[in-house]
């Protein structure tokens, strides 16, 4: 469903200027300069070497400290980016849900948005008509589908998006921690209506930071570290290896050693028998 | 052939969006306007009336047989059409960073939606370009070759959005390109004989301006509209060569580079 196959992403630190005048005249004026300034442009591995495969219906999650690559991979999954080297290929529609309310324009009305937004999404029109009525229901915005969403709260412009990405039934579905928006009640429906579109057989790639939600909800898990792939395995020994990684084990110890506990606990299980 | 094919679906793929974008437009611009839309209509009708009045009466142009009011708004209508259209599509990129980071969306949706956008502008203000010419008399010049008009602007559209992807792709480098074009649009409407005569210019240089392809678009629709004439052939010829010409180069520079427009957000 999902292949990866040795991608590579690499960034140009400061990249901001690549040229001025100004560097210009201090390049002319202090040949020293020019050589300390060429060496300063480094490049940045956000990812190196990463392969992976996600089959049909496998509920896979990514885990890995803040910075490790976990965003760029899912950008790079859903087409945002194309990486440096490597290649990705992803077999159905992909609804990714990276970012909530793209292309929501604050001047429009919410019921304008949903259409410009669900346009953004990939949608058809069609599509959005069927099923507006019930964005509208799940969003909780009845009163206020006419209202220029500029004079919204943040919490009600969350709900909304929120309400507008969901409403697929992709075939690959690609989400990076939107679970946690608006109000209590909200989370919680939110949080019930990502469970059934995740359990509703669909391949989902799915980044969090709550383990807890990871362990829950996937099969396998793939670990990053500094733009490296760790180890792709069951989620509950790498769930279990990631948090004692926290805690001052290097990543390949705290796997060993997970294994090995599960390992001796499958023995004493045998033992008792 | 299944190149043609494969733009051709993903047009029709992304068909809605274009037309969402193009909507948000026309909403966003006249959403606290009175008068909304109908601006769209009055804003160019004062404005052709001011600079035509400007013009003629205190600079005293004039342009020998033929209506002067008339031979101006047709230069200024298309000219304006240029400027706008070129000018939103090239910011139309980096303005839309917030979206190509977040969503895939074929890139050259942004300038092609905005050169969209500023066409149905253009197609309302030929309807008080058409009472002008009801108006003055001009109208009797009409002949069948009216109907190469909509080639002409087509033509000028296919050029128009051919510059949009060169600038946008540019301007995502070099965004000093938004004020450095500012400055080159204002040096080509002076370039052009949109107030004056081609005649006033000097004569080493009426090649080079007869060159222009802003030029060529205006003047081959004044030939039709002023004149009742055919446009020349050599015209005709360079009109369709600009026109597929800028388009392809723009769509080779914008498709070669876009994949790197993210780096530069």
């Amino acid at each position: 469903m999902i292949d990866v196959k040795n991608v590579t992403m690499r960034f140009k630190m400061g990249i901001d200027k690549g040229f001025s005048f100004k560097q210009l005249f201090v390049n002319l004026l202090d040949p020293k300069m020019r050589k300390n300034k060429t060496n300063e442009k480094k490049d940045f591995y956000a990812l190196s070497d990463i392969s992976f495969h996600v089959d049909r219906g496998e509920v896979v999650g990514i885990i890995g400290s803040n910075g490790a690559g976990k965003s760029t991979l899912l950008k790079i999954v859903s087409g945002v980016m194309k990486p440096t080297n490597g290649s990705v290929s992803v077999h159905g529609s992909i609804a990714p849900m990276i970012e909530l309310g793209a292309g929501f324009d604050a001047e429009l009305t919410a019921r304008e948005n949903i259409y410009l937004n669900g346009a953004v999404l990939g949608y058809s029109k069609e599509f959005i008509d069927s099923k507006f009525d019930e964005v509208v229901e799940f969003s909780e915005l009845i009163d206020f589908i006419d209202v220029p969403i500029k004079n919204f709260s943040s919490g009600m412009i969350a709900k909304l998006a929120f309400s507008i990405a969901t409403i697929v039934n992709p075939e690959v579905l690609i989400v990076d921690e939107i679970l946690s928006v608006g109000d209590i009640k909200f989370q919680e429906k939110s949080k019930n209506k990502m469970m059934s579109l995740i359990q509703g057989g669909t391949t989902v790639l799915y980044v969090s930071h709550s383990i807890e939600t990871i362990r829950e909800l996937c099969n396998r898990v793939i670990w990053i570290e500094h733009g490296k792939l760790i180890d792709v395995g069951p989620a509950d020994i790498l769930c279990d290896a990631y948090f004692c990684s926290q805690f001052g084990l290097t990543p390949q110890e705290a796997i060993a050693k997970k294994k090995k506990e599960k390992e001796e606990k499958n023995k004493k299980r045998k033992q008792n028998y | 052939m299944h190149v043609l094919k494969a733009i051709y679906g993903n047009f029709k793929k992304y068909q809605f969006l274009m037309q969402q974008l193009i909507s948000r437009d026309f909403k966003v611009k006249y959403k606290r306007s009175t008068l909304g839309v109908l601006w769209s209509l009055l804003y160019p009708i004062l404005m052709m009336l001011v600079m035509a009045v400007v013009f003629s009466k205190m600079f005293k142009f004039s342009v020998p047989g033929v209506n002067y009011f008339v031979y101006f708004e047709i230069g200024f209508v298309m000219f304006n059409y240029f400027s706008e259209a070129s000018n939103n599509g090239m910011t139309s990129v980096v303005f839309n960073f917030n979206l190509l980071t977040k969503v895939y969306i074929p890139k050259y949706i942004f300038p092609l939606s905005k050169c969209l956008f500023c066409g149905i502008n253009f197609l309302l203000t030929l309807i008080p370009l058409l009472f002008v010419i009801i108006f003055t008399g001009t109208i009797e010049h009409i002949s069948w070759y009216y109907l190469l008009l909509p080639v002409i602007f087509f033509f000028g559209f296919l050029f128009t959005v051919g510059m949009s992807f060169i600038l946008s792709t540019i301007s995502v480098f070099f965004r000093d390109m938004f004020y450095i074009y500012g400055i080159i649009l204002t040096i080509w409407n002076y370039a052009t004989p949109v107030f004056y005569d081609i005649s006033i210019v000097p004569d080493g240089l009426q090649t080079i301006f007869k060159l222009n392809p802003l030029f060529v678009f205006i003047n081959n629709a004044r030939d039709i509209i002023l004149y009742g004439n055919c446009p020349s052939t050599l015209n005709l010829i360079l009109m369709v060569v600009y026109g597929v010409v800028f388009l392809l180069i723009g769509s080779i520079v914008f498709k070669r580079h876009q994949d790197k427009f993210i780096y530069y957000a």
